[in-house]
This record gives C-alpha cells, sequence and structure tokens, in this order.
C-alpha cells in the first residue's frame, strides 16, 4: 500500500501555508518506505501527475468556511468540500475533487482510491507573509498528529 | 484518542472573479464590470529581500504560470547584474519557456476550451466541460494530457519540479541539460508537433462551421501589443515591443522593453483590485490594447519556424488588414502558438550545444533597477525591480499578462451581457456565454491581482440606483 501525504499551500500567504508547514514536518517525522511526503503550492491538473500511482492519499490543506472556528482542523473526503464541477472559466477551477474525478477517468487505476483530507480553518488569506496567525500556528502540531494517526491506523478502523 | 470533526457541508468561500452588469432605465446593459480582488502585500513582502530570491517568491504569485515568472524575475536578475547570458544559457531558457508555452496552451485548449466548441455554448454545463470531454471524445482529452505531459516534463529536467522549477537564476541556470535528456526530448518532439497540428486542424473545421459566429461573438477593435524579433516573427522571450493601433497601423515599433512606462500607463478604478493599463498616446479608454496569442499574432509578420509560419499566413487573411479582432480567434492563435512553441523546442535540442556545460556569467555589478519583460502564455509580462547596493529589494512593480487585457475583457463581457440582457430580461445562455468570452482571454486573475484561489463565476445584475436585481452563479 503506497501512501502520498500531500501538503497544499502558499508559504507566502499566510495562513494558506499550514499544509506545506505540515508536510515539512511530518517529512522528518516519518521514515516508512511505503509512505511519502510532499508539499506543494499547486492546485487543479498540476496535481495530477504528483498523485498518480499511490494507493492512498492524506492531503493537508487551509480551508475557509463560513460558521467555523479559525484552528478548528476538519477531517474529509474532497466531494464534501466541493463536487466535482469540471467546470471552469480558468484553471483555477480545477478543485481537488475534479482532479481526482479527471484522473480516475483517464488513468484509470493510477489514482490514490482512498483520499482523506485533513483541512485547517482560517481566514481567506489576503496578505502576503510567512507568518501565520496564532491559531493556525498552534493547529499545527495537532494537525501533524492526526495525520500520523492516519496514517498509522490499521485498515479495519478506517 | 484521535479527534475525528466531519462538517457537511463545508463551504469554501472564494470571491476572485465576479462581474456586475449594471441596467440603464430601459432595462438594457449600461456598464459591465469584471471584479478582482487583491490580496495585498506582494511588494512589500519583496522589500529586503534580495534580488537573487525573486526567481523562487514570485512564481509563488500563481500555480498556473509559475515559470513565466520565474524567468521573468531572472531576466530582471540579470540586468541588475548587468551580464548577456552565454548562449547555452540563452538556449536552456528558451527551452523552458517553450515548454511552459506548451503546456500552458495545451491545459487552456483541451481541458478549458474545447469543451464550448465540441459542446456548442448551450450545451448542459454537465457535460460541457472537461468531464464531457473525457466520456465523448477520449482521445481529444488524452492528446491534452500528453502534450502537457511533454512539456511538464522538460521543465521537471531543467528545475527539477513540474511546477515551481529551480532553473533559472540572474546570470543564467542551475544546471546543464545531460545527454539522456535530450535524447528523451527528441524521442517524443515529432509526436507533440503532429498533435499541435490536429488540434489546429480541429479549430479550423470549427470556424468552417460556424463562420458568423466567429466574427460577431465580442468582436470589437482594439489594440495589440507584443514582442517581436528583429524580422519581426513573434518573439517570446526577447525581442522588442511593436504596438499596433486598432486598424492595424503600426504606432510603436522597435521598443526596447524596459521603456514600457513610456507608452504605458495604468489606471486604478475604484470598482476593481486590477489596475487598467492602456496605451498612453490614445487615452483611457480609448487606449485599450490587447496582448497574449492574438496580440502577439496581430503585431507580427511571421512565426520564428515553418508549419507556424504557414498557419500565421492563413490567419493573417481572415481580416483585410492582416489584424483579427473577434475574440474567439485567441483559441486559433493560441494553437499556432502552441505548434510554434513545439517546433521551437526541436530546433534547440537537435543541436547539440543544448548540453554545453556553459550555463551562467558572474558579475560583481549591482545596477540599480532592472527590468525582465517576457510573452507569457497570456501576455506581455513585465517584473521591474528596484535594488540597493547590496541586492536588497527595494520595490517591485509588476504588470502581469492578464492585466493588461483588463479593460478588453470587460469590453467582451459588456458586448456579450448586451446581446443578451434586453428590458430587464436576461436570455437563457447568457452566463454561458460570459464565461465563454472570459475564457478565450485564458485570464490568469490570481497572477494579475496577485491573488490565490478558485474563481466560481458570479454575475450580478443591477438596476440603475445599484439595488440588485438577480445574482447568478456558475
Amino acid at each position: 500500500m503506497k501512501t502520498l501525504i500531500l501538503g497544499i499551500g502558499n508559504s507566502i500567504l499566510g495562513d494558506d501555508g499550514i499544509g506545506v508547514r505540515a508536510a515539512q514536518e511530518l517529512a522528518a517525522k516519518i521514515s516508512d518506505r511505503n509512505v511519502t511526503v510532499c508539499d506543494v503550492c499547486v492546485d487543479g491538473l498540476n496535481l495530477l501527475e504528483i498523485i498518480t500511482g499511490y494507493d492512498r492519499m492524506i492531503v493537508i490543506d487551509s480551508i475557509v468556511t463560513e460558521n467555523g472556528e479559525v484552528g478548528e482542523i476538519y477531517r474529509l473526503r474532497p466531494e464534501q468540500i466541493y463536487p466535482p464541477s469540471g467546470f471552469s472559466v480558468s484553471p483555477h477551477h480545477f478543485n481537488l475533487a475534479t482532479t481526482l474525478e479527471i484522473g480516475r477517468r483517464l488513468f484509470p487505476g493510477e489514482i490514490p482510491e482512498e483520499v482523506t483530507v485533513f483541512a485547517v480553518d482560517t481566514e481567506e488569506a489576503t496578505e502576503v507573509t510567512e507568518e501565520m496567525t496564532e491559531k493556525v500556528r498552534l493547529a499545527l502540531p495537532e494537525v501533524v498528529r492526526l495525520v500520523l494517526e492516519e496514517v498509522s491506523a490499521p485498515l479495519a478502523k478506517r | 484518542m484521535s479527534k475525528k470533526i466531519v462538517i457537511e457541508p463545508v463551504t469554501r468561500i472564494e470571491g476572485h472573479g465576479k462581474v456586475t452588469i449594471i441596467l440603464n432605465e430601459k432595462g438594457n446593459v449600461d456598464r459591465a464590470r469584471l471584479h478582482v480582488t487583491q490580496v495585498r502585500g506582494f511588494e512589500k513582502f519583496c522589500e529586503g529581500r534580495l534580488f537573487w530570491e525573486m526567481p523562487v517568491i514570485t512564481p509563488r504569485i500563481c500555480g498556473i504560470c509559475p515559470v513565466s515568472h520565474h524567468l521573468a524575475a531572472a531576466k530582471a536578475g540579470d540586468a541588475i547584474l548587468g551580464i548577456k547570458l552565454t548562449p547555452t544559457a540563452e538556449r536552456l531558457r528558451r527551452l523552458l519557456h517553450m515548454a511552459q508555452l506548451v503546456q500552458s496552451h495545451a491545459l487552456h485548449f483541451f481541458h478549458l476550451a474545447s469543451p464550448d466548441l465540441l459542446f456548442g455554448f448551450d450545451a448542459d454545463p454537465a457535460k460541457r466541460n472537461v468531464m464531457g470531454l473525457i466520456s465523448e471524445v477520449p482521445e481529444i482529452a488524452k492528446k491534452g494530457v500528453k502534450l502537457r505531459g511533454f512539456g511538464q516534463r522538460i521543465i521537471e529536467m531543467l528545475g527539477d519540479k513540474k511546477v515551481h522549477p529551480n532553473a533559472a537564476i540572474p546570470g543564467g541556470m542551475n544546471r546543464a541539460l545531460q545527454p539522456e535528456q535530450r535524447q528523451e526530448i527528441m524521442e517524443g518532439i515529432d509526436g507533440v508537433i503532429d498533435d499541435c497540428q490536429f488540434a489546429i486542424d480541429l479549430f479550423r473545421d470549427y470556424c468552417t462551421k460556424n463562420p458568423e459566429l466567429m466574427t460577431s461573438f465580442a468582436d470589437f477593435k482594439s489594440a495589440y501589443l507584443g514582442l517581436i524579433d528583429d524580422k519581426g516573427n513573434v518573439e517570446y522571450y526577447d525581442g522588442k515591443l511593436r504596438l499596433k493601433d486598432r486598424d492595424g497601423i503600426t504606432e510603436e515599433d522597435g521598443l526596447d522593453p524596459a521603456d514600457y512606462l513610456s507608452i504605458i500607463e495604468e489606471k486604478v478604478e475604484d470598482w476593481s483590485y486590477l489596475k487598467f493599463p492602456y496605451y498612453k498616446k490614445m487615452g483611457y479608454p480609448g487606449g485599450m490594447y490587447r496582448v497574449g496569442p492574438l496580440g502577439r499574432l496581430n503585431v507580427a509578420d511571421g512565426m520564428s519556424t515553418p508549419l507556424a509560419d504557414k498557419e500565421l499566413q492563413s490567419f493573417k487573411k481572415l481580416s483585410g488588414n492582416g489584424v483579427v479582432q473577434g475574440s474567439l480567434y485567441y483559441h486559433y492563435a493560441r494553437l499556432i502558438e502552441m505548434l510554434n512553441a513545439a517546433e521551437e523546442i526541436k530546433s534547440l535540442v537537435e543541436d547539440e550545444l543544448i548540453c554545453a556545460k556553459d550555463i551562467w556569467t558572474g558579475s560583481s555589478q549591482i545596477n540599480e533597477q532592472g527590468i525582465g519583460v517576457i510573452e507569457a502564455p497570456r501576455g506581455t509580462l513585465f517584473h521591474h525591480y528596484w535594488v540597493d547596493r547590496g541586492g536588497k529589494m527595494r520595490r517591485a512593480n509588476l504588470i502581469v499578462a492578464t492585466g493588461n487585457n483588463n479593460l478588453a475583457m470587460n469590453r467582451a463581457v459588456y458586448d456579450v451581457a448586451r446581446e443578451f440582457i434586453h428590458d430587464g430580461n436576461v436570455t437563457e445562455g447568457m452566463l454561458n456565454r460570459v464565461e465563454v468570452a472570459i475564457r478565450c482571454y485564458d485570464p490568469c486573475l490570481s497572477c494579475s491581482s496577485h491573488a490565490l484561489g478558485h474563481m466560481p463565476l458570479e454575475i450580478t445584475i443591477h438596476e440603475p440606483d445599484m439595488r440588485v436585481r438577480q445574482v447568478l452563479r456558475s
């Protein structure tokens, strides 16, 4: 079982970098050769080449919600966040669920079947900075712990 | 104990692309605006950084066309150092640039534009998208993926990663191309050129079947701007600026791109964070100009490679004065460029000197400013840096490709909206067509406003007193 842990985010957009930072910490803690840890600052179809060849994928990203609390961590499936749409005005429209759907149709068998997203609640990132806000910074060790637990949980529990 | 919190549904709030339509008393379109929200502080963030870092920082503006920023930043760095690239470094930079042109244009045509063209603007949105493409014409979808993959692979060879590569540095490149990498490119390139030709034939077929649409959809005159080489061919990496006015007359020619501020000014409107560049001599908003594939092909006399040049000459015949104005022609122009870029890749790797090791030029000079200009897939991109004597950034100004098209995109939206809204009634299909119009420009709104995020299109229709009459969402 090959697992990919993917931290997605832009490390110069403040809290949006949480996924990247979580992945960097996880890379230092994981030595299992069947687990690859990667951080990326891309979305959409650019993810396709990165995610092929794995059975399972754990994504860490930031998320902006209407009613949630900044710093909360959600464990989600991609379809819960947005439906696969395939419909867009710009390449930025290809969200994770869409990319997975496209990948499964074009490269059957090569895209992870099991995808879990750990999303950290943040405000909309509108400031260019390498610093995260306090609540999000405090969520970092917890999201790292949750991912480690997820990676090592036996199949039955999932 | 692990904490499992499942929230449903969660809503991702994004608001970076929004259209506002304001009606007049008769219920017809008075004004239409494309709004872009902004991320603040990019220039501030750069202050104090070393100019060496800019090729790594600026690509993070965008995950779609980072290589353009990477190259423009390196070019600005070259200018600060006051160096001239070695021939090998220039070849490698061009190879990187052509690879990203192929992948960017392929992505846009196959995954964004082609569903509109293959299924028709009014086809069910559930089908008129890349999924529909994959179901109905999987071989076309696969060609897109293959072309993109080819471009990405070259980017990875040169810069370690397929996106946000580390390849170009001020002074040159940080690694040479290996012989086995060159071999790999040579093995795949002919198939790529064939696929580019296939795409052009597909589009030409579309033009033949829809002649009226091509010249009536968001068809308006504008000036055009692009870089050309000393033979008058489209030039993406270096070259001089040429600007033609709305009637195809050359107004500016042979201009050093570093002098762009002598002909271009940016206006700020209070309803959009994206500024409005315009050609100073023609004032605002008359000085609207277009960049990108249509801009480049319209200002140039030819293309640097044989197959693409043949296509360009056919393209120019579409109009009496060789300047083709309909927004849908952006797609055609984009494909001709994709072919040109593929042929250029072949020509670059055929020369075994592409593997030479002289890839960097040093300097002990630090000039006060450096300007790097490049033709990104979406249009002319300007990076202008000011540094102190230690090479630390004092200021940065970026005019991003899509930003140049701001006035034109707004005009396209206005034209389309006007056709579909009468007496306060919005005709079915307006939302689709506004999207189709915006898609022609292949906008990178992230870059233009230094913002990040997804862009569901929201169109708000207002009464003359600004009360909201209707909201449409894609």
